[in-house]
Order: structure tokens, then C-alpha cells, then sequence
């Protein structure tokens, strides 16, 4: 371990974390992004701390075999480069990724042995784990990772990967690779990133849900007895109705993984029906729970309701190309108009945190604490008179009732922008035919996934022509902020750009949001192993069953 | 009589044909909007403009039509944007769910209701018809998202003794069905029976039944030879309505049970805009709704002899 080259920041980062500077999650993400291992970077805190922080890993004692079935929802998954809701659920044990964040936000190396990040974190070296096979046989070597790369970052693919890697892969309009030595090969087992800026957070990156690592004599198309490195392979799959993953016994990391076979049953629109599946024991787990549905659970015996803090969240999204979110002071007035305390009681129960807007969490090791933004009617309706609407405006918001608290917010809301005269229409439409449209209507509500840092939630969502950018919003003075800060190592420097960029969100930003939100979700205490993630990704190649 | 059959027949096929104008009419004649809803709404005209081309929508109206109208008539419905496969492939399996849903519900609803309906009717006015009709309307007036929600409330979370959703997922589960037919057959019967009653009561006030009480015939002969044929004449094409409502108007009843069936088809295609298969499902529904009385009217003529027209 100690033979490969020590990111020189490393040093600083353990004294930061012997004198307390920073907390135990920010030392073992930091050092384990620079490419120390998870391993040396438990051991070391776990020294300071004084107890081990190894997790336990006691897969001996896991039941082996079995049929787990989860209820959720199935859509298309035949292009996992351009998933943009779900569809990785079904690819993450099938087709790896190059890393994996854990459930405790903390990022490793999966298909790759390890990274090293140059000092000025322009150079990247991902060294591919050796021993690695497809399940055809072939070995995975370094073409198939610069195919993916290459493949993702092509803008006619339409990846948001694109989104996260732009500001550092690709050129400035974001239309090619920024040179063409950019992803290089050195050999079999190594690939070198050369970045046009300095980047933080590669290896998260390479687990952002869409990247998968696809066969790239597939081309990018996936469905039944496609190929991939992972445990299982997709046997069955049918758009509404189910997706069953079999396991082949085939993977390369020797342990065999426990469970046989894993299903995803599609229950329909209605929240319920998992909820009801669940408890008669259909299904063994739930994509997730409403808040509304927890005491429902409570005096269930074989039931185990899981939660975590969370970066996840909804957004009031105003598309900056459309009237009459053209102009600045009409997306402040509707900031102006939300309660964020009000809305997160009525939605969600207060099981959250107050949201201020500018899509940076508590959580997140950047975030920047800036005055609260509270509602001020009056002064959004001053905005809306300056910007030529004396008598208000109206609009009409596109949202999807499931999960049923962001209709809940989406309505809490709409009152309280009546008091400054912004009366907004409801229009409510199944969640498939509102992911048709999230990323082109002029006015919705879209939920965002927990992202762990800051930086790279801001960079799928709000940098200038990313393809999820769903409002359009296209800011220089924005886009140049946030690649310093992606730039930045040290957290407390970051954290200075990033309240800059936090104002300008408030400002002049796209979006009102009100609320972070804590996730629920349940599994029958059968389920083994299981450990709710941020994002409630599982990991089938960890789960087990125990037989009923 | 078997002219008669025939005319029905070449009416029912008439009414097809006329519903397949108007739905033509409504989901077609605006082939922009057919493009949108099949390539998606924020498409570029140009890629519009070649997907018409391609797919041949550039023909005169009539011919589309006609071409559309031979292709549904072998089967061959068009893609479905939503399930990305055939519409064939995707409906008939879901019709098949919903008759078999249907007709383990008739099974209950048929006898459950006659016999309510028979015994409330034969004495209008005693003790047992007041009780049996005010259950009637009772459950009846009980909307179905409710009573599936008591109903699931009760076995599922209470009782914990029947399986809580009907996707058969392990294959066909008898268990799986009972809910879902609790809730149809606590909806219908009421009505049924009170249907049957109406007439029954009104049988028992003919001259011919009170004659042959008169001329001191068992009663319990009185009602199996003379009432009961004339009785059913009318609540049989109550039935026959209540076969057309169970296949295409269950749709809460299968969306609350997660039941693969043609109602929740009917409201996923509409919900997505999926304009081939909501032309598929809308004809698969008229079909029915046109069969089911036919059947009604021939078996009617046969039941009732006055009003045979041969």
C-alpha cells in the first residue's frame, strides 16, 4: 500500500483531521478520492478515534441462495447511458461502475484498482483492476473504459455525464473532447485523464448512476443477455411489468455473491400497492416510502422501515428561455414568494431541512451558511410591477403525484405564491409523461437525486448546454465560478467560491426550492445486508435472503 | 330467426365500423398531433415531416384510412410508444386478464343476485325483501375506490390473510383474485338484484300466477313453473350490461390491485397519450359493449317469444 505515490495534500488532510479541523466523512472522502485507500483511510481515522471504523464485511454468515423481489418501477433500459430516471437499479449488478459510492457517502474503487490525481488535480491515473472479466470471458482491459468514456462524452449520445465532465473533458461550447489525448490509454490497465481544468471529484463522477461500464460490442445497447462485468445478467424484461436478474456465478471477484436471482415487479402508479404488496409478503422491499405511509408500518413485525439524511430534493424549475421566466426578477419573485418552512411541514411532515434555493445541502462539505431568504410577498410583488407585471402573473405548473409529497409541496406552494400575486395552475400528469417533458416545459417541479458534493449537483443542473440542464439556464459568470470551485481541494477554500455562487443562485437562478428531505424506505427484516444508501441505490451483488 | 341473428350481426358490424370513422376521425385526421404523440413533443418539424413521409401519412385521408382499417382487421394494431413492442403483444394477454377477473366475478354476482332478487321479489314487501333491499342499495352505494380500500384495509393490514396486491406474479394465484372480486361483486350485486326483484314482483302480480294460486297449485311450483322463466327475461340484460362493465369499466379495481389487466391498459394508454394503443383498446371496448347486446337481443327473442319479428 505504501508503495504508490502519496497525493501530497494527504499529509495536510491527516493533520486537519488529528486537530479536528475537518469531520471523520470529510477525511475519509477527501483521502479516499486522492486515491488512499478505503482500507488506510478507515485504519487512520480509526487511530485518531480510537475504535476501528473497518465495516464488517462478515459474508460467510450470509444465507446463500434465494429469490428477492422488490417492487418498482420499470421502464425502458435498453440505452443505461442516457438513463435519466431509474434504469440503473437493474444495471448496477449487471454492468458495473468504474467506482462505488457507499452508504456512507465515502467513494471506492470497484472496477478500478485504485486512482492517483496529479497535485494540481489535472491529471488523472484510473489503474483498472486486474483479474477483471467479462462475463463472456474476454478480459476488461483499458479500450473498454475510453470506449464508455469516449461514448458518454459524445454529445450525440445525450449522457449526463456529459453534464458533470463538461466543465473539464470537453472543449468550451462542449460540442467535442477537448484534445484528443484527453482520455489516453498507457496501457493495458491504466487510462490517464488529461483535464482541461482541475477536477475534485472524478472518482464520484465515474459512479454517477448512468455511467455504466457497457461491452462496447454491444454499442451502447442493453436489454436481455447483454454483457457486463457484473454477477448478474438481465434474463427478463418487460417496459411496466417486471425485470428479473439472474445470477451467473461468474464474477470475477472469487466470493461468490449470495442471492440467486433478484426481481423488480412494476406495481403501477398507485403509492400504495408496493405498500400493500410488502406487508402480504409479495415483495421483499419497496423503491421507497411516502412519509404519509410511515405509521402504516409501524405495527407491521416482519417489516423494517430504513431512513437516511439526504441530499434529495424538488425544484420549482423556471426555464430561463421561456416567458416569463426570461427575466431574472420574475424567478427572484417566486423565490421571494415560497416558504420553505411552511412548504416543508405541509409536504413532507418536517422530516427534512429548509432549503434556501441555490440546490447546495447542509450535507454537502461545501455548503456556505448565507442569510436566510425568508418569504417577503410585498418585495416579490415589487419585482413582479418592475418587471412590467403590476397585476401578477399566470402560469401553469407541470408536476407528477408520485412520489406524493412533491405534489403536496407543488400545492402548499401555489398558495402562498397567490399572496404575491403569482396564480399558478396545477397541472398534474403521470410520472412517465412528465419525465417526457421535464427537461423542455417552461414551468414544473422535478425532484433531484442526493448527489454527495455540491459541486456536482450544480454541474448536471445549471452549467451552460449540459443536457440536464432542464432550465436552460445559461450564466458565464456562473459557469466560470463553478469550475474554480471544482478546482479547490481544500474544503474551506471551496466552500468561500461556493457562497458566491450560492448568491448568484438566489439571485438570478432558475429554480425556487424548498425543502431537503430525509428518505424512507422499507424492507421484510428477510433482507440481509442491506444498508440504506443516500440515493436508496442497493447493491445486488451484497444482498442476501434468508429462506422464509 | 336465423335472418334475424344475421341482421344483428350486420348491425353490430355496422356500429363497428362507425365507431372506427369517428375514432379514426378524432386520433388521426391531425397528423402533426399523431407525430408528436408517437416521436415526442419536443421533436424538431423536420424529423416530423420524415416520420410522416416514412410511415406513410402523407396519403390522401381516405386511403390511410382504409389502409389503418385493414390492418386493425387482421390484428395489426401498431406499436405502442409506451411498451415499446406491438399492441397485440401487450393487449391480448391484458384482455385475457380481465376475462378471466370478469368472470370469476360473474360466477359470484349471477347466482349471489338472482337468488337475493327471486326471494326479495316473491313476497314484495315482507320482512326478508325490506332487509335484502336495503342491502342492496347499501353496498351498492359504496363506491369502489372505497370499499377497496376497507377491504384491503381489513384483510391486509388487520387480518393480514390475503395477498395485498393481484399482479400474479408467481403465476396464476386464485388467492390474488379474491379481493378484487370482493370489490366488483360488493359493487354489483346490489344492483342486480334489485333489478331481478323489480321483475319478479311484477310477475307476481299477473293474472296467470294468481290464477294458478288460485287454483290451489303448491306455491313452490307456482314460482319455478310460472314465475321464475318470465322473471329472468329482464334481469338477463341486466347481466349481459354487467359483462361489458366488467371488461372495460374496472379500471380502479385493477390500478388499486396492481391487476394486469385491460382496465389499468385503458388508463396507462390514455395517461401516455400512447395513441395506438388507446385506438386498440377504444375498439377492443366497443366491441364488446356492441357484442354483449347483440348477444342480449337474440337471446331475448328466443327467452320471449312475443317479440320475435320473423
Amino acid at each position: 500500500m505504501r508503495d504508490q505515490k502519496e497525493h501530497p495534500y494527504v499529509p495536510k488532510l491527516k493533520q486537519n483531521f488529528a486537530e479536528r479541523k475537518i469531520d471523520r466523512r470529510e477525511f475519509l472522502r477527501t483521502s479516499t478520492l486522492l486515491g488512499v485507500s478505503a482500507v488506510a483511510a478507515y485504519e487512520f481515522a480509526g487511530r485518531i478515534e480510537g475504535r476501528s471504523l473497518l465495516p464488517k464485511a462478515s459474508a460467510a454468515d450470509l444465507p446463500k441462495g434465494g429469490h428477492l423481489r422488490l417492487g418498482w418501477r420499470v421502464p425502458e433500459l435498453d440505452s443505461p447511458h442516457t438513463f435519466a430516471w431509474g434504469g440503473s437499479e437493474f444495471t448496477r449488478s449487471t454492468c458495473e461502475h468504474l467506482t462505488r459510492t457507499g452508504p456512507d457517502n465515502v467513494t471506492r474503487p470497484w472496477l478500478l484498482d485504485r486512482w492517483e490525481a496529479s497535485e494540481d488535480l489535472k491529471t488523472w491515473h484510473l489503474h483498472l483492476r486486474k483479474g477483471v472479466k467479462w462475463r463472456n470471458g474476454r478480459d476488461f482491459v483499458a479500450d473498454d473504459v475510453i470506449w464508455n468514456l469516449q461514448h458518454v462524452l459524445d454529445p450525440n449520445t445525450g449522457s449526463s455525464v456529459l453534464g458533470l465532465m463538461k466543465g473539464y473533458m470537453m472543449n468550451e461550447d462542449g460540442s467535442a473532447v477537448w484534445d484528443a489525448n484527453a482520455i489516453e490509454k498507457v496501457d493495458d490497465h491504466t487510462v490517464r485523464l488529461n483535464c482541461r481544468n482541475p477536477q475534485l471529484a472524478v472518482p464520484e463522477h465515474l459512479f454517477h448512476y448512468p455511467l455504466h461500464i457497457l461491452d462496447p460490442e454491444d454499442g451502447g445497447v442493453f436489454g436481455v443477455g447483454a454483457n457486463g462485468t457484473g454477477a448478474y445478467e438481465v434474463v427478463e424484461a418487460a417496459i411496466g411489468q417486471k425485470v428479473v436478474i439472474k445470477n451467473t456465478n461468474t464474477h470475477w471477484w472469487g466470493d461468490p455473491v449470495h442471492l440467486d436471482s433478484m426481481e423488480f415487479l412494476d406495481l403501477g402508479d398507485d403509492p400504495n400497492a408496493e405498500l400493500n404488496a410488502l406487508i402480504s409478503k409479495q415483495v421483499h422491499g419497496v423503491s421507497e416510502l411516502n412519509v404519509e405511509q410511515l405509521p402504516l408500518l409501524a405495527n407491521i413485525p416482519h417489516v423494517q422501515v430504513y431512513d437516511v439524511a439526504t441530499a434529495r430534493t424538488g425544484v420549482v424549475r423556471m426555464r430561463v428561455t421561456e416567458e416569463p421566466f426570461t427575466d431574472p426578477r420574475i424567478r427572484k419573485a417566486m423565490r421571494l414568494a415560497t416558504d420553505c418552512g411552511k412548504t416543508l411541514e405541509l409536504a413532507i411532515q418536517g422530516l427534512g431541512v429548509k432549503a434556501e434555493h441555490h440546490h447546495v445541502c447542509p450535507i454537502h462539505p461545501e455548503y456556505a451558511e448565507l442569510p436566510e431568504m425568508t418569504r417577503d410577498p410585498e418585495a416579490a410583488k415589487a419585482l413582479l410591477a418592475e418587471a412590467g407585471y403590476p397585476d401578477g402573473i399566470e402560469v401553469t405548473i407541470d408536476c407528477k403525484p408520485d412520489p406524493s409529497w412533491e405534489i403536496a409541496a407543488v400545492q402548499a406552494m401555489v398558495e402562498q405564491w397567490k399572496g404575491a400575486g403569482i396564480n399558478a395552475k396545477i397541472n398534474s400528469m403521470p410520472s412517465a409523461s412528465y419525465w417526457d417533458i421535464w427537461d423542455k416545459t417552461a414551468f414544473g417541479f422535478t425532484g433531484w437525486t442526493h448527489r454527495p458534493l455540491g459541486v456536482m449537483v450544480l454541474a448536471l443542473a445549471y452549467r451552460s448546454g449540459v443536457p440536464w440542464n432542464e432550465t436552460a439556464y445559461s450564466n458565464p459568470e456562473f459557469d466560470a465560478l463553478l469550475t474554480k470551485a471544482e478546482g479547490i481541494l481544500d474544503v474551506d477554500a471551496r466552500r468561500e467560491v461556493m457562497a458566491e455562487i450560492q448568491a448568484l443562485m438566489q439571485e438570478d437562478g432558475p429554480i425556487a426550492q424548498p425543502l431537503w428531505r430525509k428518505s424512507f424506505t422499507a424492507m421484510d427484516k428477510r433482507v440481509k445486508n442491506y444498508s440504506p444508501h443516500p440515493t436508496l441505490y442497493y447493491f445486488a451483488d451484497l444482498l442476501a435472503i434468508e429462506p422464509a | 330467426m336465423l335472418l334475424f341473428i344475421l341482421k344483428r350481426i350486420g348491425f353490430m358490424a355496422l356500429t363497428m365500423l362507425a365507431v372506427s370513422v369517428v375514432l379514426f376521425a378524432l386520433l388521426e385526421i391531425d397528423k402533426e398531433k399523431v407525430a408528436v404523440r408517437v416521436i415526442g413533443q419536443y421533436t424538431t418539424p423536420e424529423q416530423r415531416a420524415l416520420w410522416l413521409e416514412r410511415n406513410g401519412y402523407n396519403r390522401p385521408i381516405v386511403e390511410r384510412y382504409v389502409s389503418w382499417l385493414g390492418h386493425v382487421a387482421i390484428g395489426d394494431f401498431g406499436r405502442s410508444v409506451r411498451y415499446q413492442s406491438p399492441v397485440a403483444d401487450v393487449l391480448w394477454p391484458r384482455v385475457w386478464n380481465t376475462v378471466i377477473l370478469a368472470t370469476y366475478a360473474l360466477g359470484i354476482i349471477v347466482p349471489l343476485s338472482l337468488v337475493l332478487g327471486i326471494l326479495a321479489g316473491m313476497r314484495e314487501g315482507s320482512k326478508l325483501d325490506r332487509a335484502i333491499s336495503v342491502t342492496c342499495i347499501g353496498t351498492t352505494s359504496v363506491p369502489e375506490f372505497a370499499s377497496a380500500v376497507f377491504i384491503a384495509a381489513l384483510f391486509v393490514f388487520v387480518l393480514g390473510i390475503l395477498p395485498g396486491t393481484s399482479s400474479m406474479a408467481d403465476g396464476f394465484n386464485v388467492l390474488e383474485l379474491v379481493m378484487p372480486v370482493m370489490v366488483l361483486v360488493l359493487y354489483d350485486f346490489g344492483y342486480v338484484a334489485r333489478m331481478t326483484r323489480a321483475s319478479m314482483a311484477e310477475v307476481m302480480t299477473t293474472q296467470y300466477v294468481r290464477t294458478a294460486v288460485l287454483a290451489g297449485l303448491p306455491y313452490a311450483r307456482v314460482i319455478w313453473k310460472y314465475a321464475l322463466r318470465n322473471a329472468l327475461i329482464a334481469p338477463f340484460t341486466v347481466i349481459m350490461l354487467q359483462v361489458n362493465w366488467l371488461l372495460s369499466g374496472v379500471i380502479v379495481v385493477e390500478v388499486f390491485f396492481s391487476y394486469k389487466g385491460f382496465g389499468a391498459l385503458l388508463l396507462d394508454a390514455s395517461l401516455s397519450q400512447d395513441v395506438y394503443l388507446i385506438e386498440a383498446c377504444t375498439l377492443v371496448a366497443v366491441f364488446v359493449a356492441v357484442g354483449t347486446q347483440t348477444i342480449a337481443d337474440i337471446a331475448y327473442t328466443y327467452l320471449n317469444p312475443r317479440i320475435r319479428f320473423t
